[in-house]
């Protein structure tokens, strides 16, 4: 694990303030950023540490995964190289597939969910609490069967559109639709909230309509908030098991979640390095559109306009 | 800094349709090239062994016309999928899976039985036994497999010893960390526990006239079993076979030289091979006195009973699969010891095949009855208690009561 | 959705107490408003939308109708129509925002719940799985029995006109021809190759290729050997060689019962979804009826949960407030910590922090069950010196791991989450509190943490919800483990309702979905009762703002 040191720490500084100065100047940086680093030390070890033992793996050629406490023993790419090449799992065909159902869902999860978000937070109709209470009840029902049911509804749909059923990214985005509004809504229901609703009244005095005020007005305001849920929405996707296992079988189809998972469905075959390079690749999309989407997410609009 | 959202949100925009329109297109092209079901087969087989059988279904296909289209499929999810998938018309036409699951799939008329002909008698003895459920055929057998010792040679150059407490002294002679490994997990592992069981005379169910288990006649609860029982109590006590110890320590243990021997299947002589250690393969030492027989496993294919292709599927399993020829082929690919007789012997000049065929001479096919998983999930559960102390007679004799009432309740 | 008010009247809860904004945010939210008036772009986007939509639409009916499937034909020309219905209508503003997410969740999640509600009133199950025609038609495959003894038969396939036929050369020479009406008989006139018959004037031999194109026909093709029906007949499954069989069980569709011919039991179709004989003998596979409330009262009179019930239920709502409360607070603190334009890294920090949502969860769980590991984890062994801590296997310190692990797994979702709502908060709330001498944590806790609630409360009851049914989790690190010893069936100190309702239903090799379906609808009641409790509770923070 590597963590910069803070380079205006005091201590890498010629001592040339008097001593008092200097002290006080300490405790005001203490009290300002130097007690988060030591709390972001710590959470970012207690958040990295088990991943240690994934990197661990991915890196020995041939090891297990928590068979061995002694990480790091070996070091090579061999496992990296095995599963780029292996012509029957398909990885560079995961990835992609992963991206781009991720990407999409995302994408239409916010514009959705904006949309409704938007109804909620600025229109007043009747059943409108029925709606949101619907929406937060709908997420509650025990999943246990769901399987079932999306994979006879989806095969009876592939029935009639080829294009739309089982073993389609079509068909799987669709699928993940159905959850695009749900607890999403409700994130931005509430950041809709807190912006006044004197810009949207001084919009329509100008004479725009909803659909502007919408587009032009709201979507920019709420910017961080679509990073948010954007974000959420593609990592949840990406790491569905569960529909996507029943729902693409074929090897080119997979994504990256039901790829890998074959890989060591069955402990006694498991090749766990390989497996390890795979998921450590595999969170790299994430971890790549969250630094580059951080600055919209913390620096919006609303943020940036005061300073 | 002050962001552009109009921009970004009509990047957004252009992203979603391109995508969309991407994943329509490439959506479309996969489903075209599948649709000539008439003369295609979709079979249903294990990640691990789909590279083996790869090559003979292309010359399947050159040699019959016939396309075959193998998918490779989560082992532990395989068979439920299956049994929702198959009354919809939607599965599979064949499944690769292990004999006992048989009774639950043949209870839910999602298989249909196979017609060997006389190629039943090519078949060796446990293999045929195994595919054969309430008197029919149902699977057309692949490989067999069964645990034996393996053994490092490096640190114990002798032939594994016969009786548990020679093996023991030997691997502490050696003076390694563990005198010996074999893999446990947190709700018990029956299946690698169950030589030892036998060694004492100890088993679930009777052998009928057959020489197969009746399921009816159930003797776990019997003084052989409490005698396993309490041999297991003192082994737990001694620490030598854990409930801690999982597939990953035992493995990693053997892999770096910490154990000379090791209770596994053929499944890991790889990884121990390439871990650059030279292994040999020895029968299982005796704990109670009697021979110390494995279970057997027969790994083979299901036909779905709703198949559009029976015949296509029956005319690959049995005038294709089951030939020698392709047997061989399959046991070179994956080191597993062929179903066919002649095929067996033939594999059996390798020294790792032929030591786990030594080990598994009398080895008798797990039991297919759909009460089967219950029966297997109190017997571990108890046998991890008695190896973390519990009191093994009374243990021994609830663990009969429990598996008892699974199995009238299933019969209900 | 329906909408008597259009958007004319404004949103009491946001107006109410909006901050008032800075002049110079004023002036610039204003040149926002003024760029937002007017324009034909839209209208335009939005017909040639609704036009590809219906174009869609129509092309989808087409094909419905092909395929005949009335059912859908209705659902999806009620969407059409709908979705047009809405679109060019003036008014009914929330609507058109709301159709198209609604539509999704109506399909694909409403959908989910009905068919769950469904099963819970069939035996759908082990031995129910599929229809009555597939039961019968498996029953009658496994019922054909190869005659002891008998020899096989080399064949070849015929075809006259729509009848099949097999064309079998016997050991001694002698060449027979029968089809389903006709017996086999010999016949003179065979083309010979060699030893073996390959055709017949007047009849098309079949290739193998020919073969697959009938392959349902000549599975269902049963050549009777004489006029005697006991001595069985030809049937053939691969199209090169032939068996006789002789049928054990016979089928009779007007009494709608199964006879074995051996025995003389005749099994009468059941309203169980069994063939059943008189002395309550069944025939698997039965098939899936409907079956009223059974369901409900195996579930209510399910022994097995009867003790641990109560442990259990009081358990999954512990579980499930702790997960609430400690992910969010975490996610909050961390949102909080890394909220600080002066802090170096810390985007860096950030980017570490959410790892352990970006990793598939069933590894985590994985890796963890492997750290806890008593003799030979990573926690006893390097941070405990080797103490034997039995994290996974002591019901308390289980429960413990239970809820660290899922904290593990969840705070990176509250940090994101609260990451994004903490910018709804104005900067000048907290410069203003400062200003008049507020204390950090007084800021805190009652200026940003009840703005804050306003937003992420509905998202703590989802995540409550999500957590009352975490399956995943319990399943994959302890199993539920360590098991209750008074217990009859495996449940233990760690399962949560669903995994208890999941080993319940599903057994070892026994899938019960019919009763795992009532147990789901239970356990939504429960869920459903304390969220609407809470939800009303929260109608007083949403007008807080």
């Amino acid at each position: 694990m590597t963590t910069t040191l803070n380079p205006e720490t005091p201590v890498a500084r010629p001592a040339v303030a008097p001593r008092s100065a200097r002290s006080r100047r300490l405790r005001r940086l203490w009290r300002d950023t130097g007690w988060r680093h030591l709390v972001g030390i710590a959470v970012v070890i207690y958040a990295i540490f088990p991943i240690l033992y994934v990197l661990s793996a991915a890196f020995n050629p041939n090891g297990t995964l928590t068979g061995s406490n002694a990480l790091f023993s070996e070091v090579g790419f061999d496992s990296f190289a095995r599963i780029l090449n292996n012509p029957d799992q398909p990885f560079a065909a995961w990835f992609a597939n992963t991206v781009i159902i991720g990407g999409v869902t995302a994408l239409l999860t916010v514009f959705l969910g904006a949309m409704a978000a938007y109804a909620f937070s600025r229109m007043r109709f009747s059943g409108r609490r029925m709606g949101l209470l619907t929406l937060l009840l709908v997420q509650m029902f025990p999943q246990l069967l769901a399987v079932v049911a999306i994979f006879l509804l989806m095969s009876s749909i592939g029935d009639i559109f080829p294009a739309l059923g089982l073993n389609t990214k079509t068909g799987l985005i669709m699928v993940y639709m159905g959850g695009a509004l749900g607890v999403n809504t409700y994130l931005m229901y509430g950041f809709f909230n807190t912006i006044p609703v004197s810009i949207d009244e001084a919009a329509k005095i100008d004479g725009a309509g909803h659909t502007r005020i919408f587009f032009t007005i709201i979507l920019r305001l709420v910017l961080p908030i679509l990073v948010v849920v954007g974000l959420l929405a593609f990592i949840t996707s990406t790491n569905e098991y569960v529909i996507a296992s029943v729902m693409l079988t074929d090897p080119e189809n997979k994504t990256l979640a039901v790829g890998l998972y074959q890989l060591v469905s069955n402990p006694r075959y498991a090749d766990w390095s390989a497996f390890s390079a795979g998921a450590v690749m595999s969170a790299l999309p994430v971890v790549i559109i969250f630094v580059a989407l951080q600055k919209y997410i913390v620096g919006g609009l609303t943020a940036g306009s005061v300073k | 800094m002050l962001v552009k959202p109009q921009r970004f949100i009509a990047l957004g925009a252009i992203a979603t349709s391109a995508a969309l329109l991407l994943s329509a297109c490439s959506g479309g092209g996969t489903d075209d090239k599948k649709d000539d079901s008439a003369s295609s087969l979709t079979v249903w087989v294990d990640a691990e062994r789909i590279d083996a059988l790869k090559a003979a279904a292309a010359d399947y296909t050159t040699e019959s016309g016939v396309k075959v289209n193998l998918v490779s499929k989560d082992v532990s999810t395989t068979k439920d999928d299956f049994l929702q998938q198959a009354p919809t018309g939607k599965g599979p036409d064949i499944i690769m899976g292990a004999h006992d699951w048989a009774g639950e799939l043949v209870t839910n008329g999602v298989i249909s039985p196979i017609e060997l002909g006389d190629k039943a008698a090519d078949f060796s003895d446990v293999a045929l036994r195994a595919a054969t459920y309430e008197g029919k055929v149902y699977q057309l057998p692949y490989a067999v497999e069964n645990i034996a010792i393996l053994r490092n040679t490096a640190l114990a150059a002798e032939t594994t010893p016969a009786t548990w407490d020679d093996m023991i002294a030997a691997g502490k002679a050696a003076g390694t960390k563990y005198p010996f490994v074999v893999e446990q997990k947190a709700d018990g592992d029956p299946y690698h526990l169950a030589p030892f069981a036998a060694s004492f005379g100890a088993s679930i169910f009777g052998v009928d006239a057959d020489g197969g288990y009746d399921p009816n006649n159930l003797i776990l609860g019997d003084a052989e079993g409490v005698a396993f029982a309490q041999w297991l109590s003192k082994v737990g006590a001694e620490g030598i076979i854990s409930p801690e110890i999982d597939g990953d320590i035992a493995k990693q243990a053997f892999l770096d030289g910490e154990s000379p021997y090791w209770l596994t299947g053929p499944w890991n002589v790889s990884a121990a091979t390439d871990a650059g250690i030279t292994v040999a393969v020895d029968p299982i030492p005796s704990a109670g006195g009697q021979p110390a027989n494995p279970f057997a496993g027969v790994k083979g294919f299901y036909i779905n009973s709703e198949s559009k292709n029976a015949v296509a599927a029956n005319d690959f399993l049995v005038n294709y699969l089951g030939t020698n020829e392709v047997q061989k082929e399959l046991a070179a690919v994956g080191s597993v010891l062929p179903a066919l007789t002649e095929a067996a012997t033939e594999a059996g000049a390798d020294p790792i095949i032929a030591g786990f065929t030594a080990a598994g001479k009398n080895a008798i096919p797990m039991p297919a009855v759909p009460a089967m998983g219950a029966v297997w999930q109190y017997w571990g559960i108890a046998e991890t208690e008695i190896l973390n102390g519990s009191e093994p007679v009374a243990r021994w004799a609830k663990l009969a009561s429990d598996v008892q009432a699974a199995i009238d309740a299933d019969k209900k | 959705m329906n909408t008597h008010q259009p958007d004319t009247e404004h949103p009491d809860s946001a107006a109410a107490s909006a901050p008032e904004p800075e002049r110079k945010k004023s002036v610039q939210l204003r040149r926002m408003a003024e760029q937002a008036g007017g324009g034909i772009g839209p209208l335009i986007l939005k017909i040639v939308l609704l036009g590809l939509f219906d174009a869609l639409g129509v092309f989808a009916v087409l094909l419905i109708v092909q395929a005949q499937n009335w059912f859908m034909l209705v659902v999806v020309a009620a969407i059409i129509v709908f979705f047009n219905w809405v679109y060019l209508r003036p008014g009914a503003t929330p609507a058109k925002y709301l159709a198209p997410g609604f539509a999704f969740l109506i399909i694909f999640q409403l959908f989910v719940v009905v068919y769950t509600g469904y099963i819970g009133f069939t035996n759908y199950g082990t031995g129910h799985n599929g229809s009555k025609d597939q039961a019968i038609s498996s029953l009658l495959a496994s019922g054909q029995e190869r005659v002891e003894d008998s020899a096989s038969y080399p064949v070849t396939v015929l075809q006259q006109g729509d009848t099949l036929g097999l064309l079998v050369t016997e050991a001694d020479g002698t060449v027979k021809y029968g089809d389903a009406e006709h017996p086999l008989d010999e016949v003179n006139d065979a083309e010979m190759d060699g030893d073996t018959a390959t055709g017949r004037p007047g009849f098309d031999t079949l290739t193998f290729a020919d073969i697959l194109t009938v392959q349902d026909t000549l599975t269902e093709l049963a050549v009777p050997l004489s006029d005697d029906p006991n001595d069985g007949s030809l049937r053939t499954s691969d199209g090169r060689q032939a068996f006789v069989y002789v049928s054990n069980l016979v089928y009779d569709e007007e009494a709608d019962t199964l006879t074995n011919t051996e025995t003389g039991v005749v099994y009468t179709a059941s309203a169980e979804g069994t063939f059943q004989s008189e002395n309550g003998k069944n025939l698997y596979p039965g098939w899936n009826v409907t079956v009223g409330f059974d369901n409900f009262a195996k579930a209510i009179g399910e022994e097995s949960i009867r003790g641990p019930l109560l442990s259990v239920t009081v358990w999954t709502f512990v579980f499930a407030v702790i997960s609430v409360a400690t992910t969010f607070f975490l996610g909050l603190f961390m949102a909080i910590v890394f909220n600080n334009d002066r802090m170096r890294g810390r985007k860096m920090y950030r980017a570490l922090v959410i790892l352990p949502y970006a990793f598939p969860a069933f590894l985590s769980a994985m890796i963890w069950a492997g750290l806890l590991s008593k003799s030979y984890g990573f926690i006893n062994q390097v941070l405990f010196f080797g103490a034997e801590i039995p994290w996974l296997t002591d019901p308390m310190l289980a429960k413990f791991s239970v809820l660290a692990v899922n904290l593990w797994l969840g705070f990176p979702y509250m940090f994101l989450v609260t990451m994004g709502a903490l910018q709804s908060i104005p900067d000048e709330l907290q410069e203003a509190a400062t200003v008049d001498g507020a204390r950090p944590w007084q800021i805190f806790r009652l200026i940003k943490l009840p703005l804050l609630l306003v937003s992420v409360t509905p998202l703590l009851i989802a995540s409550f919800a999500f957590n009352f049914n975490n399956f995943n989790i319990i399943y994959m690190l302890t199993g539920g483990g360590p098991r209750f010893e008074d217990a009859d069936a495996n449940i233990g100190a760690t399962d949560i309702l669903i995994s208890m309702v999941y080993k319940v239903a599903f057994t070892g090799q026994t899938r019960d979905y019919g009763l795992a379906s009532v147990f789901s609808i239970l356990i939504f009641i429960i869920v459903t009762i304390v969220t609407v409790i809470s939800f009303k509770r929260t109608k007083a923070l949403e007008d807080i703002n």
